[in-house]
């Protein structure tokens, strides 16, 4: 079967009314959490793999495995639409990954065109989403195909390039980030050991046999720490909300956003493939390059529909462009696809070449689900934005106790002890702490994700070398990614040896 | 942001894990049944990395030592550390009291704490919000939440 016979089944998967059903709730709230600031694509993830997994509780196990990684991906992009409101009407970022737009789209508000830039936004997200699920197809299957002949040294030393390059990529200091992905590792050793058996840091408290709950630990870290932070620091209110206007484009809006949004597609695509680099580089880059490349640059800053156009088309190219390492390598590229990864896994779905011939409905479906997605986001954002705009005007102080409460209500529902509630407030605690002082928190998580399966590759690489350690650099292609891991910590440590600023990722 | 003196204390305290972690591993079996590498190895090597990493941490907070200067004052203490004890003795008393009560009064506590005027519609919005997650999710998804206590009902 060719790649088109797949992809049509994936649209069969994708069209059941449920999934239909999962994907339309999927976007509206990843709109609503990319809307409201405090709550980004990554707690919002985390939040709803609870829900979600009582959603689907009866369902058999594949098709729960499809609908819930639908929701969760619509989740995931229609953050990316929903971030970009705010930006614009309250010059506030509702994620990280919006920033850039604030600089122009609130200007755009001011004089009168935020419907305008609103709508470009959602239109260059729409054409993003498109050329990054037209990438996923291409590539998914030749990236499969050779992740295939991989053994367990390549996958070590591929993960390990995976853990290098977020670590790299994420925050001010890299020792923390290198310490936050350490610990998640570490983390991940508790409970009983895969390979032979043996409980490890258990201490006989039979909570513990499984080891530490993933989504206990990501919904305390993510949506935990930020409400304890929003709740600690006093919020600014008082920035007025931009009235929306008129909706629709001008044609010279249209003419003039065409091409930024065609090239913030493919950079930020590109981008988002690499490991690391997310939605957050991926908009700063197209912004810098739209300015560069603009007649009169002078413009920017001032309401120039490019620089609205360009970053949030990056940013959606970018969160659809990081789903392939994810479902073709296994490796997750930031911290909201590692949360996506550990919900597949939660499922007994384990993302990487083998997803697409063990579970081809759940891959192509996903991918099929994309498509559907951003029609309706489009659908949705066109008409709706105003009533988006409402959704700024939430009271904080009924929202910050109801998140606690989710978060509460979905670790014991799936979890069913009261162990995991402790921990999940004491990650939140944990959470807040850390990322107050620039500790990265998405290593951590990747740590946690992937910590199961770097030990056993190693130990499988280990055995079959009887011990020796050379293996990693015997094979040419682990031999490869081993040099790039060490490449990827390396130069930024000389760049900035040499008083050079590194680009950093905040999104994670 | 300077945070030299949160670096050193949190180093101190990753190193400590990192040891806990190094130490503990020796009393794991160092072989197992076909495999080379026993299961002792991984949390050995990543306890070792751990504290070299909090003394290259410890190193480097002296460097960022320009004394804090984070305003205390903006913190809203009072309202956080209510709304903390709310939540620890809401995951204690789940089970007692039923996930519609507990659920209850831990919201309104916390509304409360957040802002202290309106405890009308708190109330309100508190009692909502848990009847309609029990209904939907026990009646209506037939999911399983801790009931009433029988005292209660």
């Amino acid at each position: 079967m060719g790649v088109m016979d797949f992809l049509m089944q994936g649209f069969q998967t994708a069209i059941q009314p449920q999934n239909l059903f999962f994907a339309f709730i999927g976007v509206l709230i990843g709109t609503a959490v990319g809307v409201l600031p405090g709550i980004g694509p990554m707690s919002g993830v985390a939040l709803l793999i609870p829900v979600t997994a009582t959603l689907t509780s009866g369902m058999d196990p594949s098709a729960a495995a499809t609908s819930s990684i639908i929701l969760l991906a619509g989740v995931y992009y229609g953050a990316m639409y929903g971030g970009s409101t705010t930006s614009i009407l309250l010059n506030t970022p509702g994620e990280s990954s919006s920033v850039v737009t604030t600089l122009d789209g609130y200007q755009m508000a001011k004089q009168g065109r935020a419907g305008a830039a609103l709508s470009i936004a959602a239109i260059g997200s729409f054409f993003a989403g498109i050329v990054s699920i037209i990438g996923l197809v291409l590539l998914a299957d030749p990236l499969s195909e050779m992740a295939l002949k991989f053994g367990p040294a390549e996958y070590f030393s591929l993960m390990l390039l995976g853990l290098a390059a977020v670590s790299g990529l994420a925050g001010g200091s890299i020792t923390k980030a290198w310490m936050m992905t350490v610990t998640g590792l570490l983390l991940a050793t508790i409970g009983i050991d895969a390979v032979s058996g043996v409980a490890r840091f258990t201490y006989d408290i039979p909570v513990l046999f499984g080891g530490l709950e993933f989504l206990t630990v990501a919904v305390g870290l993510f949506a935990l720490g930020e409400v304890f932070k929003t709740i600690l620091h006093k919020e600014e209110d008082g920035e007025k909300v931009a009235k929306v206007g008129r909706v629709l484009p001008t044609k010279s809006d249209l003419k003039e956003s065409a091409a930024p949004i065609a090239r913030g597609s493919f950079l930020g695509f590109f981008i988002g493939v690499l490991p690391g680099a997310g939605a957050t580089l991926a908009s700063f880059f197209s912004y810098i390059a739209e300015k560069k490349l603009s007649k009169n640059p002078e413009k920017f800053g001032k309401g120039a529909i490019e620089g609205v156009a360009a970053p949030e088309s990056a940013n959606n190219a970018a969160s659809g462009g990081a789903m392939i390492p994810l479902l073709t390598l296994g490796i997750p590229g930031s911290g909201t696809t590692a949360i996506l990864m550990g919900a597949l896994i939660m499922y007994n779905v384990q993302p990487g070449p083998l997803l697409f011939s063990d579970h081809p409905d759940v891959a192509w479906g996903l991918i099929a689900s994309m498509f559907i997605g951003n029609l309706m986001l489009l659908i949705l954002n066109m008409p709706l934005v105003k009533v988006f705009a409402k959704i700024i005007e939430t009271p904080q102080k009924f929202l910050l106790p109801i998140i606690i409460a989710i978060s509460v209500f979905g670790v014991y529902a799936v979890q069913v002890t009261t162990f995991d509630l402790f921990l999940l407030i004491g990650f939140g605690l944990a959470g807040y702490l850390l990322a107050q002082n620039d500790y990265p928190l998405a290593p951590l998580v990747l740590g946690l994700v992937l910590g199961p399966m770097i030990e056993n590759n190693m130990r499988r690489a280990l055995t079959t070398s009887n011990g020796d350690f050379f293996i990693f650099i015997e094979h040419p292609i682990s031999a490869f990614f081993i040099i790039c891991s060490v490449l990827w910590i390396l130069v930024p440590f000389i760049l900035r040896l040499k008083g050079k600023n590194v680009v950093i990722n905040v999104e994670g | 942001m300077q945070t030299g003196r949160f670096d050193r204390y949190a180093s101190v305290l990753f190193a400590l894990l990192g040891a806990a972690f190094l130490f503990e591993s020796r009393n794991i079996a160092d072989s197992a049944y076909g495999s080379e590498v026993g299961p002792n190895v991984f949390p050995f090597l990543l306890g070792l990395i751990l504290i070299l990493l909090s003394v290259k941490l410890f190193i480097e907070s002296f460097k960022n030592i320009k004394e804090d200067q984070k305003e205390q004052s903006g913190l809203q203490i009072k309202r956080f550390v209510i709304i903390l004890i709310a939540s620890l003795l809401y995951a204690a008393c789940i089970e007692y009291l039923g996930y519609i009560i507990s659920t209850f009064v831990f919201l309104f506590v916390s509304f409360q704490a957040m802002d202290k005027n309106s405890w009308i519609k708190n109330g309100c919005v508190a009692a909502g919000f848990s009847l309609c997650v029990y209904y939907l999710f026990v009646v209506v998804l037939k999911g399983s939440l801790p009931g009433q206590p029988i005292w209660f009902s």
